[in-house]
């Protein structure tokens, strides 16, 4: 049993894949949620599958294979509860009464009305997320990873369509945080380990909690020590992993921005409709961003990301102050200091590593407002963090829903948020105010999951055969 | 848009049509000719063991209608911010005495404009308000007048024995009292639908002409009395008090330095070595207890906080305590006094009480935003504070230099403050829809309305405001 460094460089051998990439190279990706039926079985497949588990070592040529597993999967597969810390939030489920309210997932978002992961429906037990350069290989892996005999029963197959834009027509996934040590990034980007690996130091200096067992009950030492309470380690190089499957009404996003900038006559004006949704989302449709741009794209080269609000617009006069992007992720707009290294720095603290995929064809923004738009599409939002309290529902709670963001009244985001909110256009000498606006995402599931490191999916595998010889 | 009326006065010299008016009408003017302290009552009673479930149902059942339930319809008690009654079940100190369950009644009140007594005037509004509702909440205490004795003056005599002073006491904005902060946001709904109908003819108008609009819809719709003018400031007396207290501390501490100077190095030294012997330990909450808080939070804007805590044995971790909490009321009265708590601007009040002779204290507040924000707020931006007082209590991460290190690790500091968190059984909020950032900016709009001389500049920023 090896002795881990909270200091040392990455384990890249151990850590999961998805937490280096998000494999955009393979165009093909589908995510399996199952169910656990016969551990002793599920647990044979695991111990098969972490030697095919893709890592964060080097690049994944032609597939890759990631897996994640739910509270009662664990729990399956022989995981006393009561050993280690594991969040309490993925404990609780995405589900509970208080993490609906916190997290607005009420009246049609509710999860007594998902497809999948909510009260009524078949439970998940684990998630197997695979991809590939094209369909027919990832058929092949779908079929070769899930032959008979792995105690595991299918309850729902999500199949993405790539794109690098979302359906309501916006390059996406900019954004993105660097983990420290993984490759170079700019430093306003780059974060601490701990921030999405558990078991290396966070943005504070400190280990996030993880989940820890006792020595004897990981006699092989197929886990790494602790190096302070001398445990078996089973977080280390592992993650939290976030699933929401929202659904997009496109025809109802450009058919209110189209009718909320339609002239005197009652005329369609284009250029302002395109000119409102992106001040809804804070970027030009090709992802260049408001405050970089704000009287209309510059077809700068992409990906455009270097940039911070504060110099260039503290007032919301170029971007609103409650676009989506400036409120998903504030860079130098928070208090106590806007405009500083120490807003940075509390920034980095609510970042999330996201790996959603798109699923759905894609329709042109004419086409819906013309009457299209009825298929089912939207985002399978996955985010990978250390802390799901700290960084995906604050996020959340605090930034997206919250009507109050930024010293604002009633605005909560203007492309996620509830119904009726209201976006105020920051201008001189008045601001404009769009109210009354209708909700465009709809969430259909989701859950929280462990993306366990390598060995600790090895030892995951182990547990049925300990618990069946006990 | 195209069809509503062009009225502007700077060109036309017309008055706003009365129909103008976007939102509901304005509120009479404010009543008070000085901006009021805030007083906070606190009241503690003993809880009669077998009656302690029926009394948390009971104030359950209050809790879900707190303005306007039949026992005490906060609303009717127009000074009140904020309000709330929570039970301390019972508990045992580090030496297995038992301590009875207690009942704590909480409000953070606007002082009566002319009384001498205000906390005696406070109780008597109480009493007056709440009347035989008093009886269903108290009378499940130790020392309560029997119902059917339960005369004003029997439950007034109660209420003033159980009064509880305040070691330490944090306002958002000391002197803005309810009925400033409900009437300025009205006026600012009012504005803002004055903006949003006339929005496309005010577009083309300079910001200072945009300006004079709005003062002229203002006048046309308000009492001009309080709309058009700066709020009421502080009494010539309450000036002369806070002068005197600003320059009681410094003044003190140097009659007191040739004793204190000495003394310093020695209360570090003690103080250093009780750290260093601090069994620092880390305690997760209970999923129960977690769930039991988490089920009566984020409904809204705000949010409640209760805690209680045992302090540290020994008269070094007492001295140091009262010393702290005299030095955070202090700075809260004169530095931190205006919006802004160190950086921290979601906290609406705040209040450290002693109780039990002074081994336990409890601490409430009333923030913005949720538990999980203000944690990292206070991890974040003002773990030196929580540090210097709460670092007394058991149990809390350990410190370096009273001030250092402490709240700083995050999650044994969450796990800590979780497990002493206690569930609010009853909240009030007179304003539960406004953050604290709103009633300030509330404010400035009110009186940007009223300035004079303002620039180019000033205008567009208040213009911004909206």
């Amino acid at each position: 049993m090896a002795t881990t460094d909270v200091n040392g460089a990455l384990e890249r051998d151990d850590i999961q894949g998805l937490l280096a990439s998000g494999y955009g190279h393979l165009r093909e990706a589908r995510f399996l949620l199952l169910e656990i039926d016969d551990p002793t079985d599920a647990g044979t497949w695991l111990g098969r599958l972490a030697g095919e588990l893709t890592t964060a070592r080097a690049k994944s040529e032609g597939s890759a294979v990631n897996v994640a597993l739910a509270p009662t999967g664990l729990a399956k597969l022989g995981l006393s509860p009561a050993l280690g810390r594991f969040s309490d939030r993925f404990l609780d489920g995405m589900t509970v009464p208080h993490r609906s309210r916190a997290l607005g997932d009420v009246g049609a978002d509710a999860p007594e009305g998902w497809d999948w992961g909510g009260p009524t429906t078949a439970p998940i037990d684990l998630l197997l997320l695979l991809y590939a350069e094209d369909k027919g290989s990832l058929s092949k892996l779908e079929q070769r990873l899930l032959r008979a005999g792995g105690g595991l029963k299918l309850v729902q197959r999500l199949d993405t369509h790539w794109s690098d834009r979302e359906h309501f027509g916006f390059r996406d996934g900019i954004a993105q945080p660097v983990i420290e040590g993984l490759r170079d990034a700019p430093p306003d980007d780059t974060i601490k380990a701990g921030e999405f690996v558990l078991g290396y130091r966070n943005e504070h200096g400190q280990l996030t909690d993880r989940p820890l067992v006792s020595r004897a009950a990981d006699p092989e030492g197929v886990l790494p020590a602790d190096p302070v309470s001398g445990d078996a380690d089973l977080g280390r190089n592992g993650s939290y992993l976030v699933l929401r499957q929202l659904s997009q009404d496109v025809r109802a996003f450009w058919s209110f921005v189209d009718g909320a900038t339609r002239d005197a006559d009652g005329r369609s004006e284009p250029d302002a409709r395109v000119r409102l949704a992106a001040q809804i989302v804070g970027r030009w449709p090709d992802g260049e961003p408001l405050v970089l741009a704000p009287q209309g794209p510059n077809h700068a080269p992409y990906p455009v990301n270097e940039f911070r609000y504060h110099d260039l617009d503290p007032d919301g006069l170029r971007c609103p102050l409650g676009a989506h992007i400036r409120r998903s992720h504030p860079r130098d707009m928070l208090d106590p200091d806007p405009g500083s290294d120490r807003s940075i720095a509390l920034d980095k603290l609510h970042r999330l590593m996201r790996r959603g995929r798109t699923y759905g064809a894609p329709i042109v923004p004419e086409a819906a407002l013309n009457g299209g738009g009825d298929e089912q599409r939207g985002l399978h939002f996955i985010c990978l963090c250390a802390n799901i309290a700290r960084q995906f529902e604050f996020i959340q709670h605090t930034w997206l829903n919250n009507p109050k963001f930024n010293g604002l009244y009633d605005d909560a985001d203007p492309l996620v948020g509830p119904a009726g909110r209201s976006l105020t256009v920051q201008a001189q000498p008045i601001r404009q105010r769009v109210t009354d606006i209708p909700s465009f995402v709809g969430l259909r599931g989701g859950g929280y999951f462990f993306l366990p490191g390598v060995q600790a999916v090895r030892y995951l595998a182990s547990l049925p055969a300990v618990v069946a010889a006990a | 848009m195209a069809n509503v009326r062009t009225v502007n006065p700077l060109l036309t010299g017309r008055r706003a049509p009365s129909d103008a008016n976007a939102a509901a009408d304005l509120p009479a003017p404010a009543a008070e000719r000085h901006a009021p302290r805030q007083l906070t009552v606190t009241i503690v009673a003993d809880i009669k063991r077998p009656q302690l479930t029926k009394l948390k149902h009971a104030l359950e059942a209050m809790g879900a209608d707190p303005a306007n339930n039949a026992t005490l319809p906060f609303a009717a008690l127009p000074r009140t911010h904020f309000a709330r009654l929570v039970v301390l079940d019972p508990a045992a100190d580090e030496h297995g005495v038992p301590i009875e369950p207690h009942l704590v009644y909480m409000a953070d009140v606007d002082e009566p404009q002319d009384a001498d007594a205000a906390l005696e005037r406070c109780l008597e509004e109480l009493a007056d308000v709440a009347g035989a509702g008093l009886d269903q909440i108290f009378g499940a205490c130790v020392g309560y007048p029997t119902p059917s004795r339960g005369s004003r003056a029997r439950r007034l005599t109660f209420l003033r024995q159980h009064a509880v002073g305040t070691a330490a006491e944090y306002v958002n904005t000391v002197g803005r009292s309810v009925r400033q902060i409900l009437q300025e946001n009205q006026l600012r709904v009012a504005i803002e639908g004055f903006l949003q109908q006339r929005g496309d003819e005010l577009r083309e108008l300079s910001p200072g002409e945009v300006r004079s609009e709005i003062q002229y819809f203002v006048r046309g719709r308000a009492e001009p009395t309080w709309a058009l003018s700066p709020p009421p400031s502080p009494g010539l007396g309450d000036r002369i008090k806070d002068c005197a207290d600003l320059l009681a501390l410094p003044v003190g501490l140097l009659a007191l330095s040739p004793v204190l100077l000495p003394a310093l190095p020695l209360v570090a030294f003690a103080l250093r070595r009780d750290e260093k012997r601090d069994p620092d330990p880390r305690i997760a909450p209970t999923r129960e207890h977690v769930l039991a808080l988490a089920e009566i939070e984020d409904f809204g804007s705000q949010n409640q906080f209760s805690a209680v805590g045992f302090l540290k044995t020994g008269l070094l971790r007492r001295a140091i305590a009262d010393v702290v909490t005299y030095g955070i009321d202090y700075a809260a009265r004169h530095v931190f006094n205006h919006s802004n708590l160190a950086g921290v601007k979601t906290i609406h009040f705040a209040r450290w009480v002693w109780i039990d002779d002074h081994r336990r204290l409890i601490f409430a507040s009333n923030y913005d935003g949720s538990l999980e924000s203000y944690n990292d707020d206070f991890v974040d931006k003002v773990w030196w504070g929580l540090n210097a007082v709460f670092s007394n209590g058991v149990g809390w991460p350990r410190t370096r230099w009273l001030f250092f290190d402490g709240a700083k690790a995050e999650q044994p500091f969450k796990d800590w403050l979780r497990r002493h968190q206690v569930p609010t059984q009853v909240w009030y909020s007179a304003y539960p829809h406004l953050t604290a950032l709103n009633v300030e900016n509330n404010a400035r709009i009110r009186a940007g309305l009223a300035a004079s001389d303002m620039s180019t500049k000033e205008t567009e920023e208040w213009l911004r405001r909206m």
